[in-house]
């Protein structure tokens, strides 16, 4: 079985505490997941994204503050508009929309921050690596 | 056809009085179609007016229109020119007010030809032509019905044969980007063939052609290899009119959704977590 490598990009106000939060509660979630500290997660462009895959990660996750929680406001309604458009382009180029998710965890939220890596990682393990499936 | 090259004719030379040009195609010495101000001081070059094959003029417009801030012009344009020309003046490329648009309408070979949904104009005051029904498009049914592998096969085949001439972005209307991304050396292989998968630069074009695209297929006119490109920008298209309720080049103040903060509920639709 092959260990999935994942690259989650955080928003620094609410997932990336939500992470700590994680932490310091003590929850366990899988290792596979690399996190990227980004200032919002409508940083996250979708060149950003497709470049992650280009370099193999196997799946990429996208979490931010929930929509009306953004610290700038309407950050992540960017996020919110281009995510599932990006997901649909996927989809139409033959690449799993599944290795890509996006949700939205704020800083109290620790233990759905476990749950959403734990879940998102058994989903990722059970598809073929991303490299092997461009070949 | 000569019937409508008639018609166009007059209507050209009744709006001759108001405007200072009128931008239509012109048969070029070699036989080519090419995009041609026709001035009101010498109508007999109006002989040389052809219809078809279609040319991106709302391109021309722009150039026309930055030289000439105040120029007053018409333009013979089919639907999705000015669908075009709409979006083009959405995203602050042209001024609308100072541009009388004389629709051309498609034939049912043309509409065909283009596998164009919108053969017709909404805007245009004058039309030429009778307006008809869109036509379906087969081979984007055919590929959204593909299963995931057999659409990552034939995008892997299809984007082997791209050459990298960027003639799709440079004849694109909607691409007006002074610093292009699929420049950037960060994002896009620049000059290396043949192009790695997944294709940074194809998919990177898909994502900005979202909301935007005209569904015009100069792209895969001018496209040397041949690549069916404009099926991804169709099949985002009718996402993005389900998500957002957007048409493109459909109402004059409908804002796209790049400009959009979403109201609550909007994004459900989305199929976003809440």
């Amino acid at each position: 079985m092959y260990e999935p490598s994942i690259i989650g990009f955080l928003c620094n106000w609410c997932s990336y505490r939500g992470a700590d939060t994680a932490g310091m509660a003590r929850m366990k979630y899988p290792p596979n997941v690399k996190i990227i500290r980004v200032p919002c997660s409508g940083r996250i462009s979708p060149e950003l994204v497709l470049r992650t895959f280009r370099e193999g990660a196997d799946g990429v996750m996208v979490l931010g503050c929930h929509i009306g929680d953004c610290h700038y406001s309407t950050g992540n309604h960017r996020t919110a508009k281009r995510m599932p458009v990006l997901k649909k382009l996927l989809e139409y180029t033959g690449i799993d929309p599944e290795r890509l998710v996006i949700n939205w965890v704020s800083a109290a939220e620790g233990e759905k921050f476990s749950i959403v890596i734990k879940d998102f990682t058994e989903k990722i393990r059970a598809l073929p690596p991303f490299v092997e499936t461009m070949k | 056809m000569t019937d409508r090259l008639t018609s166009l004719h007059e209507a050209i030379e009744q709006v001759f009085p108001q405007v200072e040009g009128v931008l239509a195609l012109k048969r070029g010495p070699a036989g080519i179609a090419a995009p041609y101000l026709f001035s009101p001081e010498h109508p007999e070059e109006l002989e040389l007016l052809v219809l078809w094959p279609k040319e991106p003029v709302p391109d021309t417009l722009k150039i026309i229109q930055r030289a000439h801030t105040d120029s007053k012009l018409a333009i013979v344009c089919r639907g999705c020119e000015e669908r075009g020309i709409v979006e083009m003046f959405k995203h602050s490329q042209l001024k609308w007010d100072n541009i009388t648009l004389i629709g051309l309408e498609c034939t049912q070979e043309e509409a065909e030809f283009c596998r164009c949904a919108k053969p017709f104009t909404i805007h245009a005051t004058n039309t030429v032509g009778d307006s008809i029904q869109g036509v379906p498009d087969p081979l984007t049914d055919k590929i959204a019905a593909m299963s995931l592998e057999e659409k990552r096969a034939f995008w892997m085949e299809e984007f082997e044969h791209c050459i990298k001439c960027y003639g799709c972005r440079n004849i694109c209307p909607q691409c007006f980007c002074n610093i292009c991304t699929l420049e950037d050396e960060k994002w896009v292989e620049t000059g290396r063939l043949p192009l790695p998968n997944p294709s940074m630069y194809h998919m990177i074009r898909a994502m900005h052609m979202t909301a935007k695209c005209v569904a015009c297929r100069e792209c895969e006119e001018t496209c040397p290899a041949g690549i069916p490109m404009a099926v991804q920008f169709r099949l985002i298209a009718r996402d993005v009119q389900e998500m957002f309720f957007y048409e493109t080049g459909a109402k004059l103040d409908q804002k796209p959704p790049q400009l959009l903060v979403l109201e609550e509920g909007e994004y459900q639709r989305t199929g976003l977590p809440h």
